[in-house]
């Protein structure tokens, strides 16, 4: 029981301590992180099997003899009340390990040149914040935890140029923004059912209130998670701030905090109504679909990422819009392999980035061949985020499509509007294995450049958290529906039935089967060797090769069709940006009243007479 | 311990004579002096708020007994709402006064400002102590006088102009209270803010009391830099120098313009509806405006003007909601929650705000500019001005766990709780902003290029003002803590007692 105290304490208390030392330990400080993570990691296993059960923390202050103390002690047990269920001692269990992941790597990616100011000390915070959002039950508390956790992933960007301040701006503003907004759907919460407590809140969907209630909190969780249209600072996020934070925060983090907070207003705080699950199921889908087609035209391989972060968002809606026991395990399912596969992709990234320098897709390419275990690894990342049988990705998309087409027997209006649902989905799956070969040719395939001629392999504590996160997409993949779903998400949805048979431990063993018999047909069919050869062109002069087959280039057939043109170009404008939108509007207003304060003496009187004036004018 | 009350006013008002005395005499009495008698007034106050147990401490100049019922005496009256501002007016006194050491030092009559400042101070502790209305007023007029002499303190064509603007403007306020005193003796026959209550509330209101209102709010509502009344504050707050404008913004609009509104139409008046919305749709387009305003400054000190406007908006819409819900006779219990998160974010944005001019102050020591384009990257030459800044802008932009965060929290789930669904909605969209705009202010200021013009010279602040802005900053998370139930009942109770409870406030010092 106490292990929840510890899992929320150290990491803060640590983080804290680690302020007061100086910046040039930072490996000591990397060190001390890392004991930190392994400690919350065990905890977190601790909790994971163990019981689940409510907690107040009034234990510690129990034995205090002062009556001040005792009153507050009183109000500690009325607001920091905890709870532990399936659902977070699940999500507990994936911080903790992604935490120490991500960890592992920082220690050699944080380098000198990338060097954040107080890296480790906000990454602890964000540890035992990520905890105490999870673990409480109180709303109250939850919004502390949940707003520091904004906070510190401002502090995690290096906001060294004009870009990259830009974007750790509006990552703030965005955030905290919704943050402020939540606080108006818990206090009406408060108003309507008169406690704090999750366990103890669940309202019907039938009158205003309760609808802005949930719209406010929906906000939260999809700002966090990242879906649209509040994910605007995910792209921005992953282009500017180094690898491991946006490993760490939107791809891992925020995801599995936002899905958890998504999952405790659907299933837990309301009953969604009919024309919600609409809306909730419309969003994700837009999600899938805008992400992913802005996907596809970027030019720079971390934005690239950070919008499939964005796009795949988008299934887990889906999943939890459903609303069926399918749909959320599918969610949950998929909220966890996206977070696996994503931060992988995400440090496999940093590590061309850390090798290259280059940020471009066009700027490199066929680094297959010197960084092969990055390859491979990022191979496996991105064949299961597109869904290729038989990773992690395939199952969990399967999942979710075998719910919407169980939803469709219901009835009602998102239930009869299932074939759209069920189309998008798939279409959004299509174009994200479309944008991945462009990431993996573009990066790893092609000719390899002159300049990255003597580029190596990176080091084993970057590689490692690579080689466990794929071994895992692999594992959550061929074990899916045999050992991993029965055991981690029965408990949280209860037990279901799969609509379609997908047996993936046979599945996988026969698509291992074929790749065995291929390779075999392969090495006989090639026992005589190819041959190299100079193309033939007549006579003339040498062609200068141009053997790299230029990635982008291909994808620019896409931008090209005249209606998706236009709404690029307006993309690129900010038009369908709700922070740059608001932002202008906002602007426009400061300028008209800017205008009003010119500055005479004599206006400024008149004012204040006039306002007097009015005032009698009115009350008497 | 109701001897000890005069201190709050004698102490410094002495010390500022004695400053222009001694100070020529003896070298740096007034950079020593200053801090010491401020921080004595601060542990003094802090002490009397922690002990107080909700008694409300009469002090009665010359000894003078209620005669009949009648007060005839002076009254310095320190209950726990006095106690609050008397702390924070010796806090941030006292900071800006260690801050001063470093920054005041490159002007060349350092005698005059510190002997300015502690008039200020005696002025403002007169305010918030002074149990009558005209004491009340020469007070005030102590404080705002020493203030526009202080606006004007670096007398450059900037300062002078902002001085005037301030003293018109401030003169109109002056005039239109002491018209209203006047109006109220006229009617009450008396000037005791507890004597006139009475009267007020045996009689029926009429149309008379309402005006009397009316000219009040616009003249302290002028004091407070309400809108429409908030011409001068850019301006006068922009001017002055740096801790002066920490101790402007902090304080004197709150103990001048927020305190005695807060008095007036608490203890004072009969809670009226009509006036109490009034009152409240004033904070709110004060707190709309004033960051639709602040939004798109570049000049910092300017911006934070704005967000002094902005902030006090928030305090009169969770002052304003308790007295309405107190006029409606609504749940007791929502209306202290409106008017503690009201009182809350005063306190609160004493210590924010105050750090965040003093922030403004060190940019502009080191790099002579005020104008954001201007600035960039310094968060790598001035960590200790970077991070308290940071600390600043989260805490007024209601970023958890900083204290703002706190008290916005308290005032928008009073106003949802009162069912002012749309006045919690603006108190949301305002904070939005305000992060917005603090967002800027960091980024320009702090990040946004690397590379700066005269960076071999840049180096952090001196001692006494980094001094300063980290304790400030330690404040802005230390004062959090008062949103815990056990501690704000501790702490705010009082003050809500006596703002709630007009006949204790009365029979403590007409002993009826």
């Amino acid at each position: 029981m106490n292990e929840l105290l510890y899992i929320i304490i150290i990491p803060v208390i640590i983080g804290s301590a680690l302020f007061l030392i100086p910046g040039k330990f930072n490996i000591l400080k990397g060190i001390l992180a890392i004991f930190t993570s392994i400690l919350c990691l065990v905890y977190s296993v601790l909790i994971f099997t163990g019981k689940q059960f409510a907690f107040t923390p009034y234990t510690a202050l129990d034995r205090l003899n002062s009556e001040f103390l005792r009153s507050i002690n009183f109000d500690l047990i009325k607001y920091s009340a905890f709870n532990i269920d399936s659902l977070n001692q699940l999500i507990l269990l994936f911080v903790a390990i992604f935490a120490f992941l991500i960890l592992l790597y920082s220690i050699v990616y944080i380098s000198k040149e990338k060097k954040i100011n107080n890296y480790y000390e906000y990454f602890l915070l964000t540890l035992g914040c990520s905890f105490g959002a999870v673990a409480s039950d109180n709303l109250l508390l939850f919004l502390i935890f949940w707003g520091i956790l904004g906070l510190t992933l401002y502090k995690l960007i290096k906001a060294h140029n004009d870009e990259s301040s830009a974007a750790a701006k509006k990552t703030l503003i965005i955030v905290g923004a919704s943050d402020g907004i939540m606080i108006l759907g818990i206090a009406i919460l408060w108003k309507i059912t008169g406690t704090l407590n999750m366990s103890d809140i669940n309202v019907d969907t039938n009158n205003a209130l309760t609808i802005l209630a949930f719209f406010t909190l929906l906000i939260g969780a999809f700002t966090k998670a990242g879906a649209f249209p509040f994910h605007s600072w995910i792209p921005d996020y992953t282009k500017n701030a180094p690898a491991s934070s946006s490993a760490f925060l939107p791809a891992s983090l925020d995801k599995l905090l936002g899905i958890y907070f998504l999952a405790r207003i659907c299933n837990n705080l309301f009953v969604l109504n009919d024309w919600l699950r609409v809306v909730i199921l419309s969003l994700g889908v837009i999600t899938i679909i805008t992400a992913v087609l802005m996907a596809l035209v970027q030019h720079d391989y971390k934005k690239l990422l950070g919008f499939h972060a964005v796009s795949q968002v988008g299934y887990m809606v889906v999943g939890f819009g459903l609303g069926t026991m399918l749909g959320i395990a599918a969610g949950l399912f998929h909220m966890v392999n996206h977070a696996l596969y994503k931060s992988g992709l995400l440090l496999s990234a940093g590590c061309v980035e850390h090798r290259t320098g280059k940020n471009n897709i066009e700027e490199v390419g066929g680094l297959s061949k010197v960084m092969p275990i990055t390859f491979i690894a990022a191979l496996v990342f991105a064949l299961s985020i597109s869904g290729i049988p038989p990773l992690n990705g395939f199952a969990s998309k399967w999942m979710i499509y075998q719910g919407i087409i169980d939803f469709g027997a219901g009835s009602g209006i998102a239930n009869n509007l299932w074939i759209v649902w069920l189309a998008l989905a798939v279409l959004g799956s299509a174009l994200t294995l479309a944008s991945f070969i462009k990431f993996i040719g573009g990066i790893f395939l092609g000719r390899k450049k002159e300049e990255f001629k003597a580029i190596k392999e990176v080091s084993v504590l970057m590689w490692l958290p690579l080689v466990i996160l794929a071994l895992f997409c692999v594992g959550f993949g061929v074990f899916a529906s045999g050992y991993i779903v029965p055991k981690l998400f029965y408990p949280i949805a209860g037990n279901f039935s799969f609509v379609g048979i997908w047996q993936s431990e046979m599945v996988s063993l026969l698509i291992l089967v074929s790749i065995i018999l291929g390779l075999i047909i392969y090495f006989i069919g090639n026992i005589k060797n190819y041959r190299t050869a100079d193309s033939f062109v007549g006579g003339g002069e040498k062609m200068i090769e141009k053997g790299n087959y230029n990635a982008v280039e291909f994808y620019k057939t896409i931008s090209d069709f005249k209606l998706l043109n236009d709404i690029y170009k307006k993309a690129e404008e900010k038009w369908f940006d709700i922070y740059d939108l608001t932002k202008r509007f906002v602007l426009w207003c400061s300028h008209s009243f800017s205008n009003a304060h010119n500055g005479i003496l004599s206006n400024y009187t008149i004012w204040i007479f006039a306002g007097l004036i009015i005032m009698l004018l009115i009350m008497i | 311990m109701n001897s000890l009350i005069p201190i709050f006013v004698i102490v410094p008002l002495a010390t500022a004579f004695l400053i222009m005395i001694l100070g020529r005499i003896i070298n740096g009495f007034q950079k020593t002096v200053t801090p010491l008698i401020l921080l004595f007034l601060t542990i003094l106050s802090f002490y009397f708020l922690i002990n107080n147990n909700s008694n409300s401490f009469v002090y009665s100049i010359g000894g003078w007994e209620p005669i009949e019922n009648v007060p005839i005496a002076i009254y310095f009256v320190m209950d726990g709402f006095s106690l609050i501002l008397l702390s924070i007016i010796s806090l941030i006194g006292f900071l800006a006064s260690i801050y001063s050491i470093s920054y005041i030092s490159k002007f060349t009559s350092e005698n005059n400002f510190y002997s300015l400042l502690c008039l200020m101070i005696t002025g403002m502790n007169g305010v918030v102590l002074s149990g009558d209305l005209f004491n009340l007023f020469v007070f005030l007029e102590i404080s705002v006088i020493s203030s526009y002499a202080l606006v004007a303190f670096g007398t450059q064509k900037e300062e002078l102009e902002a001085s005037f603007k301030y003293q018109v403007l401030g003169g109109i306020a002056s005039f239109i209270i002491l018209f209203a005193i006047g109006l109220i003796y006229w009617r009450t026959k008396t000037l005791n803010i507890a004597d006139a209550s009475i009267f007020l509330s045996s009689g029926n209101s009429n149309t008379f009391d309402l005006f009397i209102q009316i000219l009040l709010i616009t003249g302290f509502g002028l004091k407070a830099a309400m809108m429409p009344f908030h011409a001068w504050l850019p301006d006068a707050h922009s001017s002055a120098p740096s801790p002066i404008s920490a101790m402007l913004s902090g304080v004197l609009i709150k103990a001048a313009g927020i305190y005695v509104i807060i008095r007036l139409f608490f203890n004072m008046f009969v809670a009226s509806e009509e006036i109490s919305i009034l009152l409240t749709t004033l904070g709110t387009i004060s707190m709309v405006i004033g960051v639709l305003l602040a939004i798109g400054q570049w000049d910092i000190k300017r911006l934070l003007a704005y967000h002094s406007i902005s902030q006090m908006g928030y305090v009169v819409l969770g002052i304003g909601i308790g007295l309405i819900i107190i006029a409606r006779d609504g749940k007791p219990s929502i209306a202290a929650l409106a008017i503690a998160g009201g009182l809350f974010h005063m306190v609160n944005h004493a210590v924010f705000k105050g750090l965040l001019f003093l922030n403004a102050g060190a940019i502009e020591h080191r790099i002579n500019t005020r104008n954001l384009k201007e600035m960039g990257g310094l968060s790598k030459e001035m960590p200790v001005t970077s991070g308290t800044s940071f600390v600043a802008s989260m805490a007024i932009s209601g970023i958890p766990p900083f204290n703002g965060f706190f008290s916005k929290l308290i005032i928008i789930i009073a106003a949802i709780q009162a069912r002012f669904y749309l006045l919690a909605f603006l108190a949301v969209f305002v904070s939005i902003i305000t992060l917005a705009s603090f967002m800027k202010f960091q980024r320009y200021a702090f990040f946004n290029k690397t590379e700066h013009s005269n960076k071999s010279t840049l180096k952090e602040v001196p001692f006494p003002m980094v001094f300063s802005m980290i304790l400030m900053g330690i404040l802005c998370l230390l004062f959090s803590l008062l949103a815990f139930p056990g501690i704000r009942e501790q702490i705010l109770g009082p003050a809500i007692e006596v703002l709630t409870n007009t006949d204790q406030y009365v029979k403590s010092i007409t002993g009826i």
